[in-house]
């Protein structure tokens, strides 16, 4: 029987195939808060009397990060607030909202829900009852971004934590390297480097844990989730990409660590030749941040009025 | 051998020969080792664990496309 590397516990629960490492689940939920913390410290992600907002979904990821920043509000060193949106995806949403206020309730953290249709006048399902061009994980990123961005403002918060783990990152860097986005590209890393004082600065102190670690970690600690996939993402291009990434994940363990370190390495030169400096403005619609005249997401609302 | 097997709301008894783990379970049921987090009788189990009569195997689907 194979023994915890750290203590020689025979319940192991862990084999880290990209460094061979056996955990039982004392020694693996430690490793992860501490890596996880260690990675806030390094990155300097968060600063004492920062008020955090977590983007939080009910999912494992945003769960996850909710938890382990509750320790650093226990400590006094942050405030924290969550806040979940609700799309409006019927059959699906309501348990994520349903298990997010749990998660709130239990740590005693202020949780705020706010909806598209309150936001942005039409629910995710009422946008794509009526949309033939795009599909739902356009308008979603764009009205979640752009709401988040909006309450976190209401609620004077100085971070925006979300739930990113190793693979959604990997993901975005090889995604937007195959579609030749490469402007996109400058704008992946562990925190927003927006100098306009109109975003707030988005963090991702998960970056470097990988998806079935987060689901082992909250399992481990029985903590509730809503473990269900979004009826939209379905045949998406990142689904094509993330099943891509496990497949070859399978022979190479380490391929997603060496994409994020390699992105990480070549990211100061991409943003030195390809960052679009200087073209962020203010919304004439909003006052939110804007490339143009207009902000994406009011484009979009603009456009139902036509 | 017989074993309880839980997947999401389905519980079945299931015939599964000496000697294999829960990997070659999973395999023989085409599930992607990758998505999924096993319990054996309650506890979290790394999928190279041994099957054994009686137990009771229960597969979370924790990763889904997208």
């Amino acid at each position: 029987m194979e023994k915890c590397h750290k203590c020689g516990n025979t319940n192991t629960i862990v084999r880290r195939k990209q460094s061979g490492q056996i955990l039982c689940q004392e020694c693996f939920v430690e490793s992860i808060q501490e890596k996880v913390l260690k990675d806030i410290r390094r990155q300097k992600l968060i600063e004492k009397g920062d008020k955090v907002l977590v983007a939080l979904s009910g999912g494992k990821d945003s769960v996850m990060v909710l938890h382990i920043l509750n320790n650093l509000r226990n400590r006094r060193i942050i405030d924290l607030v969550a806040v979940t949106i609700d799309e409006g995806i019927s059959g699906y949403r309501e348990e994520g909202v349903r298990i997010a206020a749990q998660n709130a309730e239990t740590l005693g953290i202020e949780h705020r829900i706010v909806s598209f249709k309150e936001y942005v006048g039409r629910s995710l399902d009422e946008i794509m009852s009526d949309s033939n061009d795009r599909n739902a994980c356009t308008y979603c990123g764009v009205f979640r971004r752009w709401i988040l961005n909006k309450v976190a403002k209401e609620e004077g918060a100085t971070k925006i934590a979300t739930g990113h783990n190793l693979d959604d990152e990997t993901q975005s860097i090889l995604m937007n390297y195959l579609e030749g986005n490469i402007h996109n590209l400058t704008r992946i890393g562990i925190r927003s480097e927006s100098k306009y004082e109109g975003f707030t600065v988005k963090i991702k102190p998960l970056r470097e844990i990988p998806e079935k670690e987060i689901a082992t970690y909250v399992l481990a600690c029985g903590l509730p989730v809503h473990l269900a996939g979004c009826p939209y993402a379905g045949d998406s291009f990142r689904a094509k990409v993330g099943v891509f990434l496990k497949e070859i994940s399978k022979e190479h363990p380490t391929i997603m660590y060496s994409t994020l370190r390699g992105f990480d390495k070549i990211k100061p030169v991409l943003k030195e030749k390809f960052s679009q400096k200087g073209s962020m403005g203010v919304c004439q619609e909003c006052d939110e941040p804007a490339a143009g005249k207009i902000c994406k997401a009011c484009s979009f609302r603009l456009s139902w009025n036509q | 051998m017989q074993i309880t097997l839980i997947i999401g709301e389905d519980e079945k008894q299931v015939e599964v020969d000496e000697g294999k783990t829960v990997k070659n379970l999973l395999q023989m049921m085409e599930i992607p080792v990758e998505t999924v987090v096993v319990k054996k009788n309650q506890s979290i189990i790394i999928e190279e664990e041994l099957i054994e009569d009686g137990d009771i195997i229960e597969v979370i689907k924790v990763i889904y496309g997208g």
